[in-house]
């Protein structure tokens, strides 16, 4: 199998052996059996021509408490061999980059989560891979932190053309930033597919209603519309060759229901396929 | 380096409009497309890293109480002695083999300390992973650590030497005809510290190596140089094994005994028990250190990051 360029998350359970095919990719771990090449080159025996073009971001910690990240982010660029001048620069504009400013120079001893998490991003960033792996990046933050480092991860991958492979086993997250996934069970590669389609609008429209829903889809049917209730939600098919006035009439015939039935709008959106469908349909 | 003008900021803003605006721009992440140096800049990088750790330069005030009470507690009787030898007029002679001798204590806290300052550290805050997806292997970082362990103790083993050297040249009634006369002293000097430093570096990082854990690694390392002299010591007066084995089993008293070799000087025990060629010292110091590096060497070949 094969990862294609852009944003791919990588899914599994905790344990499932994504750390391990990350560390296999990356040559810190000989694979037991098979190969692995990165960008065409063998991770056995090519490693150090995909150090320059991969950066690596651990599930651990890793960094040392009375170094400042200005200091620890510049050292790892130089031993990633950028002269020291240019290493300097760039610890500075990818630090910048991943929103870390005046607290750089500071002990990372002191930082938070947040903080760390951004440093560890900021010294895989630092030599200008062309891959960046990311083990658990949001691990450990709070929901904010996690947004911003979602967001962070999405412009690094889609404005600056990096390819970003991301693990976590929190599929809500991948399925929002990712563009194909790869799933891992057991040690085993389960499927591996582009995203695209699958989780593409759907020919279903998704109605939260503040009121009675039961009698508010009875209407709906009434009026000819394919309405099903799923718990508080409406479910509403329309016909896949009906096309952009289809879906206004049927819009408008929902519209008049509420208006009749004396219910509130609370939600009407295309509804989305979920990678969970898909894993869900697998199992 | 600098990305052309027409790349686009991911705001929307092209660079040009960024430098008239006066407001401040999120410019994102740029490109870099400089010079690369590879594996030899990358090595350097970590040789100076070490060298600086085991000064504790640029590191905390504590990391630094170690190497600066080494050093200057070394210097001290270096500088006594310029002082006694100026005030006798050369009379009370500069005893280079003993000063050293006396100091080969001081240097093993200096390892102790700082080796596991470069080795475990960096297993303890899990840097490794790091350093070896990077433009480094693992044998190019056990050759950059224990260089650099080797240069600070080669630095700190020369110093006093240097110091009571110079000192007795500088303070010489006829400066120039003393360097005539002991010119050649600057050879034992150089070799007692290279050495001691070989031998200190090998068996340190030998040590070290094995643990994330510093203050593990350093006990270690103080009991292991402790216990060896202990032995030997004890081997010596109870069994009678002789000097030559007490010396093989202690690398201290080796050197301390190659030390007034190498200057010409003897001590009581010398002179009823004639110490061995000096090659046989070389070899013994020089080995133990190849072996410490092996040990070192084929350790972090091994260690799981």
């Amino acid at each position: 199998m094969s990862i294609q360029p852009g944003i791919t998350g990588l899914v599994g359970a905790n344990g499932a052996g994504k750390s391990t095919l990350v560390k296999v990719l990356l040559g810190l771990v000989e694979p037991t059996d098979g190969s692995a090449t990165v960008f065409g080159h063998d991770v056995v025996r090519e490693r150090v021509a995909i150090s320059a073009l991969v950066g690596y971001m651990p599930e651990h910690d890793c960094l040392p408490p009375d170094m400042s990240a200005t200091e620890f982010v510049s050292w790892l660029a130089r031993c990633s061999g950028l002269p020291a001048n240019a290493a300097r620069e760039r610890a500075a504009e990818v630090l910048r980059h991943v929103g870390l400013f005046e607290e750089r120079y500071r002990p990372m001893g002191g930082y938070s989560t947040g903080m760390a998490q951004r440093v560890k991003l900021a010294q895989a960033l630092v030599h200008d891979p062309r891959l960046l792996i990311l083990d658990e990046p949001t691990n450990g933050l709070d929901p904010a932190g996690r947004e911003e480092m979602l967001a962070l991860i999405q412009r690094t991958g889609r404005e600056f053309g990096i390819s970003v492979l991301v693990s976590s086993h929190l599929l809500g997250e991948l399925e929002r930033i990712c563009e194909g996934f790869v799933l891992i069970e057991n040690g085993r590669l389960v499927r591996a597919e582009r995203l695209g389609t699958l989780t593409g609008e759907t020919g279903t429209l998704l109605i939260e209603v503040d009121g009675d829903a039961t009698a508010f889809t009875a209407q709906l049917v009434q009026r000819g519309v394919a309405a099903l209730q799923e718990r508080e939600r409406v479910l509403v098919s329309i016909a896949a060759d009906s096309g952009d006035d289809g879906l206004r009439a049927v819009c408008d015939v929902i519209r008049d229901t509420a208006a009749a039935e004396d219910v509130g709008l609370l939600r009407l959106e295309r509804r989305r396929g979920h990678l969970e469908d898909l894993f869900l349909g697998d199992a | 380096m600098t990305a052309p003008s027409t790349r686009v900021a991911p705001n929307g803003a092209s660079r040009n409009d960024a430098a008239d605006d006066t407001a401040i721009h999120d410019l994102g992440y740029r490109r870099y497309d400089g010079p690369r140096v590879g594996a030899v800049g990358a090595w350097r990088a970590l040789y100076w890293q070490g060298l600086r750790t085991m000064f504790g330069i640029g590191r905390s005030a504590k990391a630094k109480v170690v190497p600066v009470f080494v050093i200057l507690v070394s210097m001290l009787p270096a500088a006594a002695m310029v002082l006694a030898f100026s005030l006798s007029k050369g009379v009370q002679p500069i005893r280079y083999g003993a000063m050293i001798g006396g100091q080969l204590i001081l240097f093993v806290l200096f390892i102790a300390a700082q080796a596991p300052e470069l080795l475990s550290r960096d297993q303890q805050h899990r840097v490794l992973p790091l350093l070896l997806t990077r433009e480094v292997s693992r044998t190019s970082y056990a050759s950059a650590r224990l260089l650099a362990m080797f240069t600070a103790l080669f630095v700190a083993a020369l110093a006093p030497l240097l110091l009571a050297y110079i000192g007795e040249i500088g303070t010489a009634i006829d400066p120039v005809a003393a360097f005539g006369s002991m010119g050649t002293r600057i050879g034992p000097i150089l070799a007692i510290a290279t050495l001691t430093a070989i031998m200190m570096s090998g068996v340190a990082s030998a040590l070290a190596v094995w643990t994330p854990r510093r203050a593990y690694a350093t006990a270690a390392i103080i009991g292991a140089f402790l216990v060896a002299a202990a032995i030997a010591t004890g081997l010596d007066d109870l069994a009678g094994v002789g000097m030559r084995t007490a010396e093989m089993l202690d690398p201290i008293r080796a050197l301390r005994t190659l030390a007034l070799v190498l200057f010409g000087e003897t001590n009581r025990g010398m002179e009823m028990n004639p110490p061995a060629a000096i090659g046989f010292y070389v070899a013994l110091e020089v080995g133990l250190g190849a072996l410490g590096a092996f040990i070192m060497h084929w350790r972090l070949r091994r260690v799981v990051v």
